[in-house]
């Protein structure tokens, strides 16, 4: 197997699920504002573009959307709360526009691990294993603008 | 692209069986007849012939036959790229969880 070791693992538990999970040096308290201030979020989710948080209405209903500009054009993702309870979980919809109509349910949990440590896991739900499969390969898709967009970075500097 | 997510496709969801991963295992410590795995898995010969079918067209297990005994094998195809693709996705969560902790760092200063 390739490689240096990652702190997050993904894993695929049933057909139709990811399951991602990590534990970072943050608080809880400090994890769920990452997820949940629009400042705080731009600077950190995603896949290293410019974050744009156009919309987070953080209650059950309530809309979200986020707006990634990488290096080959703006793709937004977004969906609705479908639960929010403070600090240790939310449930939403997730749809990213580059599969349109193609609606995952995302759901976060924070476990407070004490000694400001927090565990991430991320449950991703769709509909069939096809859409499974399309999320996973559009993560390792953008995985490589991101390198690319970082080689160009280098490049400018020198 | 589109034959390299066909393949992608048949290899998730042959792995996506438990039985079928232990048969994958069990094959990766030598090569065995069906009738030993079923034994192995204490499943019919019928079921664990189906599961083998499904291992055969995502070519992660190849058989062949020699008189009345079916023997089988991993295929040529390991999982290098599954495991490969799923690296990628874990790095690029990675630095994505990174630049949270160090947004940590800079809100405390």
């Amino acid at each position: 197997m390739p490689g240096t070791t990652t702190r997050t693992t993904i894993t695929t538990p049933a057909e139709r699920e990811i399951r991602i999970e990590r534990v970072v040096n943050a608080p809880r308290d400090f994890v769920w504002r990452a997820y949940t201030d629009p400042a705080l979020v731009a600077e950190w989710w995603g896949r290293g573009h410019r974050l744009v948080v156009e919309r987070l209405e953080l209650e059950r209903g309530g809309h979200w959307r986020w707006v990634e500009h990488g290096p080959n054009g703006v793709y937004g993702f977004e969906g609705r709360y479908r639960e929010v309870t403070p600090p240790a979980r939310f449930v939403r919809s997730f749809e990213w526009d580059g599969m349109p109509a193609h609606v995952a349910i995302e759901t976060v949990t924070l476990e407070d691990l004490g000694e400001g440590r927090t565990r991430i896991v991320i449950l991703m739900q769709m509909h069939t294993p096809e859409e499974r499969d399309g999320f996973l390969q559009s993560g390792m898709q953008q995985g490589m603008d991101a390198a690319f967009a970082q080689l160009d970075g280098l490049v400018t500097k020198s | 692209m589109v034959q390299h997510a066909a393949t992608l496709d048949a290899a998730f969801a042959a792995v996506a069986d438990r039985t079928r991963r232990g048969i994958l295992e069990r094959l990766g410590r030598s090569e065995a007849s069906i009738s030993e795995l079923a034994e192995s898995f204490d499943m019919t010969l019928t079921g664990i012939k189906k599961h083998v079918a499904v291992l055969e067209d995502a070519q992660l297990v190849t058989s062949r036959k020699t008189g009345r005994v079916r023997t089988c094998r991993l295929g040529p195809r390991r999982l290098e790229r599954e495991a490969e693709w799923i690296e990628k996705c874990q790095r690029l969560m990675d630095a994505s969880f990174d630049r949270l902790e160090s947004l940590l760092e800079r809100s405390k200063e």
